[in-house]
């Protein structure tokens, strides 16, 4: 296996283009674990180690963000300005694993991996966020939403990578909230819901919901945030959301809980992410 | 697992049991099966290629039609491979076919499907979803080819 560090991001995607065996690596959390359980064999590994531009995170002008793919967990769980509506990204980053992986994962890495299971991408989903492409022969960008498509599977082509993620200005007074039910600390969700709340004169103005582990992909359905809105998030407002969300939940059923389970959690859950979140607002 | 599933065909039953036990008629309908060959007495090789995001393999099947109940009921038994035996798969599978009104099959299927080795490790719960997928893809593929024609109707996929 040949192992390549490039320093900038064209002779990546150049080296990523010419052997299409090949895989980016970016800290290594997931990818090395699995090269060691041997469920993937790339045939070389293109380093994004020393590739400064996917290093930064930049406060556009607007108020919204910019982050490097190769931002590690921990700075972006250490990021102060993510405040207000994206903090939902701030507090799932800091809900990963430990510390060990913390500082070793990247945004980009858990985005391209696309595990459902994994904190950031209902985070993101929330938070409506944007996943910037970077390829051999153009940058595109997709809404976080559309990015995801199955389990492990994204909207990524070959000799593609995730090079930025972009977060938008929130709406005024959002607050975001990430809660996570796992069975110990640091561990995979059971099942997670992300939210991002606004609240004007007592009533729901603006919200996004999103679950992890729920299915494969984050799970965001419009009829569930409408009949939060304009609320004041009574239980029954709560209850009749939660419903459809898990309507519309397809779960797996493994150690960290059957999809029964992670079903009834759903309701549970979504009530404390939202007063938690309007606690904050 | 378990991996249990049901559909109705528009044909009468003899034409779907003389779809589902013809290997040229069935493998274009199996999602990512690259190769099949039938070396008679119900036995059949299989090249199966399947993939979960940055996992791919291809599964070399030994395919036995251990009991039959024309035109009704088959018993298969499959062993494979993947990966140079990085993992290893056995199921039982039992096929009925009923009739369902006037010109109409259920097809249903439960397979018993035993996977130890590597893949194993990555965890059977997200591995049973897959399974699941392509099984549905399976059944709306084999669907539309039985409604559309005949074994000798079919010529290389």
């Amino acid at each position: 296996m040949d192992f390549y560090q490039p320093t900038s991001l064209d002779a990546a995607l150049a080296l990523l283009a010419a052997d299409p065996e090949a895989l980016p690596l970016a800290g290594g959390a997931t990818l090395v674990a699995m090269m060691n359980a041997d469920l993937v064999e790339p045939s070389a590994l293109v380093s994004l180690r020393d590739v400064a531009e996917l290093q930064t995170i930049e406060a556009a002008a607007d108020g919204g963000f910019r982050i490097g793919a190769m931002i590690s967990h921990a700075a972006l769980a250490d990021e102060a300005r993510l405040g207000g509506g994206n903090e939902v990204v701030r507090q799932a980053a800091a809900r990963i694993a430990h510390p060990q992986v913390r500082n070793i994962g990247t945004l980009g890495g858990a985005v391209a991996h696309g595990d459902p299971s994994s904190d950031l991408p209902a985070a993101l989903v929330a938070a409506d966020a944007a996943i910037e492409i970077a390829g051999p022969a153009a940058r595109r960008v997709v809404a976080a939403e559309n990015f995801f498509e199955d389990y492990l599977t994204t909207a990524l082509k070959p000799g593609e990578m995730v090079s930025a993620i972009t977060l938008p200005v929130q709406p005024e007074g959002a607050v975001g909230h990430y809660e996570k039910f796992a069975r110990v600390h640091g561990g995979y969700a059971t099942l997670s819901v992300a939210v991002v709340l606004a609240m004007a004169g007592g009533e729901c103005s603006h919200v996004r919901v999103a679950l992890g582990a729920a299915g494969a992909t984050p799970v965001r359905v419009d009829a569930a945030e409408a009949r939060l809105l304009g609320s004041v998030l009574d239980a029954d407002a709560v209850r009749d959301a939660a419903a459809i969300l898990a309507e519309a939940s397809d779960p797996i059923d493994d150690v960290r809980g059957s999809a029964e389970y992670r079903l009834m959690l759903v309701p549970r859950l979504l009530g404390r992410a939202l007063a938690a979140a309007e606690g904050g607002a | 697992m378990i991996i249990e599933e049901e559909f109705t065909v528009e044909a009468a039953l003899g034409h779907v049991w003389n779809c589902i036990r013809d290997a040229a008629f069935v493998a274009p309908c199996v999602p990512g099966c690259q190769d099949v060959e039938d070396i008679g007495d119900g036995a059949y090789r299989a090249a199966v290629k399947v993939g979960i995001g940055p996992i791919k393999t291809v599964f070399k099947l030994d395919i036995q039609v251990s009991e039959e109940a024309p035109p009704g009921f088959a018993r298969i038994e499959t062993r494979g491979q993947e990966g140079t035996n990085a993992s290893r798969l056995t199921a039982k599978s039992d096929l009925t076919l009923s009739a369902a009104g006037a010109g109409a099959t259920k097809v249903h299927y439960r397979s018993d499907v035993q996977v130890v080795g590597r893949l194993a490790k990555f965890g059977l719960g997200i591995m049973k979803k897959k399974a699941k997928a392509l099984g549905a893809e399976f059944a709306e593929n084999f669907r539309a080819a039985a409604e559309a024609g005949s074994p000798a109707a079919i010529s290389g996929g």
